[in-house]
């Protein structure tokens, strides 16, 4: 299969994958690795422990200023992270593939009339249409502030896509395949969409940590629409407190740190996938 | 002595290791050119290579692809240095000041100065390759400059070099976009014979040009030869430009030179029955319109060359000894031959590589004959 | 039906291609016309330089490239009309070889799906064992061994081969036209003889026609056959290859064949220099 081939063939590849596999097998057993830590406890009960003590045996990152523990709190923040991450990616690259490949394929007016709409949705000024957002809306579900952020990056994945198909489309292959008398929609699955899978892998990477990271900045501004608890939550709240300047490192750098590993993660792999993909960088192949 | 240097003297000839070598301008001595992957397999991409090219001559390298052909005088000129490249052998070159050089093991500093000044390339597809933000004029100007000639007496020099291959003065000053592929060509080799070298070597200088733009660069190299008193080592695949151009040619196949001598007897008899075969596979509107023959099967791969004779499992000439025995390229004794063309007149001058000629069978080889 | 037969299997009508507008627009074909007929089986050489527009006619002739005005037509009906199941039959009696055996292989699948395509598309075989013994007899028509060529990829073959696999696809289909846009460019010396070969073996044997476009007019030469020649877009000569090549009628056609050089060094260029350049002023070529 050609994800072994390109486990087995990038540095870069791999450890991005090994990056984001533990972040995601963390965020599924989250509710274990808390039971561990903290028993029976909610982790977001206030006055559970003592305030803002230093990381030691009980709390491997110590309390913050609830009383909460902070490594339970991390925990119980990641899944949502890369929840609204994964989501938003998947929904925005597939919106995104599903118009880039028509548009790109079609051509003629069919490719007028949908680059027209993504070229408005993407001029129109994303941040104040998120502000607006935000002050109306209250309270969203993981789910429904996907579907918020992946509105905004879908016309990206779009036009990146389109581009790819205009030139894969005027490959030899696909024309022999025309002269074997095979549909469009036979030509798109069978001959475009295979070597358009490193482009799509690397646009789901890119526009996942996108999501995570507009929602950081959107929490930390604190006009996110949000009513779930994240990463970003507890990065912005590290930052109501003035952590830093107490000299409680862990609870900015906690999160901080997983975020930074959900972006390697994507980013490596994104790497990965190209190296394996594109042949001038692979030096002597 | 090389084993080449045993068969001539064994054939009674004068072998071209005897000869002084301030007569050649450069001699390619035994090049190998290997190159190792990163799984320990080794691509023997040119293997044994020995060729002279005298003052005042045009050389032709002939053959298809993946005979080495580009890979040989990339390397004659250190033009690309892969890593993992494993080099054995000479080239030596005979520079103006009278010094011999070897190519294969001067530095990069040595190389620069003899690249343009003594030695100019013209690689494939360059004619691609020119500044399209700088007027060709410039251009020529900028190739000297950056070999010490004062930049006036450069500019002066443009029009006589545009003059010399057949451009008018007003085009120093087009840009590459506006100029046709022809044209283009020739400001290549304006370029290239601006410092006045005593070697030019050209790598298919007249692929993807129209036929009558072809015509009139060969007519110009061969003038350049006479005008100009230098050497020309033309790399192509098609044998008619070949037979149209050079005095000499080498005939290459999987890495190997197997066949050279002049082009007039190589061309209408040949003796390597690979270089039979390539005559024969060639349609020309002078041939009657007899079915032609291809040669079966397909070049082999530089990791995986058959043994002995690389040849032979596409040679209808092949004999038991083809399959583990390689030929050596040795001088053929003049006078009247055996060969695969019939019955010829073969003159001094000729080299070939099989066993059908056993000037090319290392004397422990042959069966029954006992050594000389 | 009977008005049906006397059409021409593939025609194209005054045919003219511009490309881009305004000032910037390029005519690739200027009132190109060409016909095939339906028998007996003919071989067409279009020759020209670059942008002579050879290619371009190929490919409105294989329904890729829709004239600007004019015609191109299969039996009589227009190409870039066609009903769904017009356009079937159509692919089953046109079918290309094209110039580049690198991409005209997808490298994400073995080249049994060019098989596999056209034997599902056109219904060529009723079983599994009726489609094999079509693809090995396919293969050996052009000479491969089919166990040295299934089941492999692409970048596993040759340039040779791959063509040969292209007219092993051809003629399985048995079409009517061949339309062979640079087939033999690419490849070395020796395969060219080949596929030439192949193609000529077709027409005799198989009945197929060739539209075979080249710039090599030794090749056109030794196709035989009938002869185009294009230059900037526009047919200048017609007719039999022997006529045109021995009595060319057009100035350019005459550069052309004074320029093309022997395989043999005692057949050297017959004009001088001088000659030439007057042929070249005749013929409106600017200063090469």
């Amino acid at each position: 299969m050609a994800v072994m081939k390109i486990i087995r063939s990038s540095g870069q590849f791999r450890f991005g994958i090994t990056v984001l596999t533990l972040l995601i097998v963390a965020a599924l057993a989250h509710e274990w690795l808390i039971s561990l830590l903290i028993g029976d406890t909610d982790p977001r009960q206030v006055g559970a422990y003592g305030i803002l003590e230093s990381p030691s045996r009980n709390h491997w990152l110590g309390t913050d200023p609830y009383g909460r523990d902070w490594l339970a709190m991390n925990l119980l923040g990641l899944p949502s992270s890369l929840a609204v991450a994964g989501i938003a990616g998947i929904i925005s690259t597939l919106l995104g593939a599903i118009v880039g490949f028509y548009s790109g394929f079609a051509g003629g007016r069919t490719d007028a009339i949908l680059r027209t709409m993504t070229d408005m949705l993407l001029v129109i000024p994303t941040l104040p249409l998120i502000l607006i957002l935000g002050s109306y809306a209250r309270g969203l579900s993981i789910v429904e502030l996907a579907l918020v952020l992946s509105a905004f990056s879908w016309p990206f994945a779009a036009r990146v896509i389109r581009s790819q198909v205009l030139s894969l489309r005027e490959r030899p292959y696909v024309e022999l395949s025309r002269m074997s008398d095979l549909r469009n929609r036979h030509i798109i699955v069978q001959d475009i969409l295979p070597n358009m899978l490193p482009y799509l892998g690397i646009g789901l990477a890119t526009s996942s940590v996108g999501a995570a990271f507009a929602l950081v900045g959107l929490t930390i501004i604190g006009l996110a629409p949000s009513g779930v608890l994240d990463l970003g939550t507890l990065l912005s709240l590290a930052l109501e407190w003035g952590a830093l300047s107490l000299g409680k490192w862990p609870l900015f750098f906690a999160p901080m740190t997983l975020l930074i590993l959900l972006f390697l993660g994507a980013a490596f792999i994104s790497q990965g996938l190209e190296e394996f993909y594109n042949p001038r960088l692979q030096g002597r192949r | 002595m090389t084993l080449q240097e045993i068969g001539a003297s064994l054939a009674g000839s004068q072998g071209e290791a005897d000869t002084p070598a301030k007569q050649h301008l450069m001699q390619i001595r035994d090049l190998d050119i290997h190159f190792r992957s990163d799984d320990g397999g080794l691509a023997r991409v040119v293997d044994g290579a020995t060729l002279t090219v005298g003052r005042n001559e045009i050389v032709g390298i002939a053959g298809e692809s993946g005979s080495g052909k580009t890979t040989l005088v990339e390397a004659i000129l250190q033009i690309v240095r892969f890593p993992n490249r494993e080099t054995h052998g000479q080239v030596l070159f005979s520079t103006r000041a009278g010094k011999q050089v070897d190519l294969m093991q001067a530095s990069d500093r040595e190389m620069q100065r003899l690249r343009l000044d003594e030695i100019s390339y013209i690689p494939q597809g360059s004619m691609n390759s020119l500044n399209p933000v700088v007027r060709v004029g410039d251009q020529i100007v900028d190739g000297m400059v950056a070999h010490g000639t004062n930049a006036r007496q450069a500019k002066r020099r443009v029009t006589e070099l545009l003059d010399r291959v057949g451009l008018e003065p007003k085009v120093a000053r087009l840009y590459p976009h506006e100029l046709s592929g022809g044209m283009k060509q020739r400001v290549i080799i304006a370029i290239a014979i601006s410092m006045e070298p005593s070697l030019i070597i050209a790598d298919e200088p007249t692929t993807a040009l129209d036929v009558n733009v072809q015509r009139r660069i060969i007519e110009m190299l061969a003038r350049l030869r006479d005008e100009m008193k230098v050497s020309i080592v033309m790399v192509s695949h098609d044998m008619a430009v070949h037979a149209q151009l050079v005095d000499r040619v080498a005939i290459m196949y999987a890495g190997q030179i197997i066949e050279t001598g002049a082009v007039r007897p190589i061309v209408r008899t040949p003796m390597h029955p690979y270089t039979f075969g390539l005559m024969a596979a060639i349609p020309s509107i002078d041939k009657p319109r007899t079915r032609l023959d291809g040669i079966r099967g397909s070049t082999p791969s530089p990791r995986n060359w058959p043994a002995g004779c690389r040849f032979h499992n596409r040679c209808p000439n092949a004999m038991p000894i083809c399959t583990s025995v390689p030929p050596l390229l040795a001088p053929v004794t003049p006078g009247v031959r055996q060969t695969v063309s019939g019955e010829i007149e073969v003159h001094s001058g000729r080299e070939v590589a099989c066993h059908l000629y056993e000037e090319s069978t290392p004397d422990d080889a042959r069966v029954g004959e006992g050594a000389r | 039906m009977s008005t049906e037969t006397s059409q021409p299997i593939l025609a194209l009508r005054e045919a003219t291609t511009v490309f881009g507008h305004g000032p910037r627009a390029t005519v690739a074909n200027s009132r190109v016309s060409v016909e095939i007929p339906e028998s007996p089986p003919t071989l067409i050489n279009v020759v020209g330089e670059s942008g002579s527009g050879k290619t371009t006619a190929a490919r409105t002739l294989l329904g890729l490239q829709k004239p600007t005005s004019g015609r191109a037509l299969w039996r009589g009906r227009d190409i870039y009309t066609l009903s769904d199941s017009e356009r079937t039959q159509f692919r089953h009696e046109v079918q290309a070889v094209f110039q580049d055996p690198y991409g005209i292989f997808n490298p994400f699948y073995k080249v049994n799906r060019v098989f596999d395509i056209v034997v599902k598309r056109f219904k060529l075989a009723s079983s599994k064992a009726e489609k094999q013994r079509l693809i090995e007899e396919s293969l050996e028509a052009v000479s491969l061994r089919p166990p040295d060529v299934l089941g492999r990829y692409p970048h596993q073959l040759s340039g040779g081969e791959r063509q040969r696999i292209m007219l092993a696809r051809a003629y399985m289909l048995k079409p009517k036209v061949i339309v062979a846009d640079e087939a033999i460019s690419m490849l070395d010396v020796a395969v060219r003889a080949v596929i030439m070969n192949i193609l000529l073996d077709f027409k005799e044997q198989l009945g197929i026609s060739t539209l075979f476009i080249t710039h090599d007019l030794s090749a056109a030469h030794y196709l035989g056959g009938n002869i185009m020649v294009m230059r900037q877009g526009r047919v200048v000569e017609k007719g039999t290859v022997d006529d045109v090549l021995t009595n060319p009628q057009n100035t350019y056609t005459k550069l052309l064949l004074e320029s093309i050089p022997s395989p043999d060094p005692d057949s050297r260029w017959k004009t001088s220099a001088s000659d030439l350049e007057v042929l070249e002023e005749q013929a409106g070529v600017s200063q090469v």
